[in-house]
């Protein structure tokens, strides 16, 4: 999988400001210990950048982004103009929280197909110790690139004709340590961009799975699990991550996680980045749960709930109910609520 | 397989009708509850019109498409048929909260005097809910063309197409002339219901 073109730029922190600073760019040499990281990164990108995007469509409607007409003219003739416009667009969006930051623009082919890796390290700062024959030289410094090799951002195109099928690609943000955090900086404003899988969508997957996997769990261990976890996942919202993701973070048991993924339409399902979205859960919500006063929890089916227990209202107002329900006890346990 | 079309007719039996299939279920269940729905379809594209599009030519008579597999985005194709104009809105914007576009037009002649009546086009990407387990992504088109019209301007575009016409310029004056007649009564027949449908359902 052969690197053909990489360019280097600096790019500064310059949202909003009037005047741009000038942009240095390079050609990287194919050779050396750097050209050998960069394979390493080119290489991993396929795998590494696992969330789906896609480019938004242009303000009219029509099929034409900013972003992806850079890229897709990078791709067709890589040269250091050519990717100082894309260099010009991130420093536009960078703000002094992003910093300073080294992008590389790596350009290559891969299975018959063109492949574009964008990807951008952040500034840091360290310190150079020189040891001399009689002493020791030591130097503080500002714009320290890769001291972590790990901590960068990177995008992943790959087509076989660009000009068409650029339109998605995959990203990764590997200097953010949570979910909550996926980067609408590189996303949505530099690559001007949205998760492929919209927040609804996702959700509404996620319900329906979860509901298709308590209705057909035998094992009622299981069932309770997965009602706990559709309960839990009330308090999502807002939060960017896989069902994968999502079921790790609730430790769910490997029995119920299997139950839940076998109840996707594909495995692979389970790894699609998405916005939780509530008030979408609630539309499919599989299990509703109802709280009273008096300590009482009731759990049934959504669809079901209003036949499975039925309410009367009792007394003058105070919203007093009685629920009445009927039927054989098949599972009774006592669990520790906190 | 070095032949797109050969390649696209082997796809087609393999697993684009299941996925068109799975794809019209898709858009069912989302659009589930939604009032004044006449229909929804989903098709994938025939393979002798895909062979038919795959061969077309410039006006220098190069290649339209030279990886036609990937740039033919209509390979998959879906329609929502819905009785008033209102509900082309109400339906759009279901689709807006469960796919990203990557292109969303209404599609209108482009000056007033034009004839056509054609509705609200979107390009969106194709959920992966819809590809069998086991199908190779790579061989899936990654985005399907989706239309939303009312009933009159479906009716318009499927006897338009019907007739089969060349382009435009095939067509003699007084064709053209009756062409644009059809289009407006179709378009005035869409105003008239969207507004006795605003009337009386109030």
């Amino acid at each position: 999988m052969p690197i053909e073109r990489v360019h280097s730029f600096l790019v500064h922190p310059a949202k909003n400001e009037a005047e741009q600073p000038n942009i240095g760019g390079t050609d990287i040499p194919r050779r050396g210990s750097l050209f050998r990281m960069l394979t390493g990164v080119f290489e991993r990108a396929a795998e590494e950048c696992k969330i789906d995007i896609v480019f938004r469509a242009g303000p009219g409607g029509e099929q034409q982004n900013e972003c992806r007409h850079l890229l897709v003219a990078y791709v067709e003739h890589p040269t250091i103009p050519r990717g100082r416009l894309i260099a010009s667009r991130l420093q536009s969006v960078s703000t002094h929280r992003s910093g300073l930051g080294l992008l590389f623009l790596m350009k290559g082919e891969a299975d018959g197909e063109q492949r574009l890796v964008i990807s951008r390290f952040p500034a840091d700062q360290g310190v150079i110790a020189e040891e001399q024959a009689e002493h020791l030289s030591v130097e503080f410094v500002e714009r320290v690139f890769m001291k972590s090799a790990k901590a960068y951002k990177s995008a992943f195109y790959s087509s076989d004709a660009p000009e068409r099928g650029f339109w998605d690609g995959r990203a990764v943000d590997l200097q953010i340590r949570g979910p909550r955090e996926l980067s609408d900086y590189w996303i949505r404003e530099f690559l001007l961009s949205e998760l492929r899988t919209t927040g609804p969508a996702g959700t509404k997957r996620l319900a329906v799975a979860l509901r298709d996997a308590i209705h057909s769990a035998d094992d009622l261990v299981v069932k309770h699990e997965l009602i706990s976890a559709a309960n839990l996942m009330r308090g999502q919202e807002g939060r960017r991550q896989s069902a994968r993701q999502l079921v790790q973070q609730l430790g769910l048991s490997e029995a119920a996680t299997t139950a839940l993924q076998e109840s996707f339409p594909r495995a692979d399902l389970l790894d699609e980045v998405f916005q939780f979205d509530r008030a979408e859960f609630e539309r499919h919500a599989p299990y509703r749960a109802v709280g009273l006063d008096n300590g009482a929890l009731l759990i049934a089916e959504d669809a079901r709930f209003n036949e499975v227990f039925q309410q009367q209202e009792v007394g003058e107002g105070a919203g007093q109910v009685r629920y009445i329900t009927q039927g054989r006890v098949v599972d009774e346990e006592l669990r520790k609520t906190k | 397989m070095n032949d797109p079309i050969a390649d696209y007719q082997r796809r087609y039996e393999a697993f684009l009708k299941a996925v068109a299939r799975n794809l019209q279920s898709h858009l069912e269940g989302h659009l589930a509850g939604v009032p004044h729905i006449d229909r929804i379809a989903a098709r994938a594209k025939d393979p002798a019109r895909f062979a038919e599009k795959a061969r077309r030519t410039k006006e220098d008579g190069s290649p339209k498409y030279h990886r036609p597999l990937t740039e033919i985005q209509d390979q998959l194709g879906a329609r929502v048929i819905v009785f008033y104009q209102h509900d082309v809105s109400v339906v759009a914007d279901v689709i807006a909260r469960y796919f990203q576009p990557i292109e969303k037009r209404e599609l209108v002649p482009e000056s007033e005097w034009e004839f056509g009546y054609v509705g609200r086009h979107f390009v969106l990407p194709l959920p992966r809910d819809v590809v069998p387990e086991g199908v190779d992504l790579a061989e899936v088109p990654r985005f399907f063309e989706l239309q939303i019209k009312t009933l009159f301007q479906h009716a318009w575009s499927e006897a338009e197409h019907d007739l089969g016409y060349k382009g435009r310029t095939a067509l003699s004056p007084d064709q053209l002339r009756r062409l644009a007649y059809t289009a407006a009564q179709a378009w005035g027949a869409d105003r008239v219901f969207d507004e006795l449908r605003a009337e009386l359902h109030a």
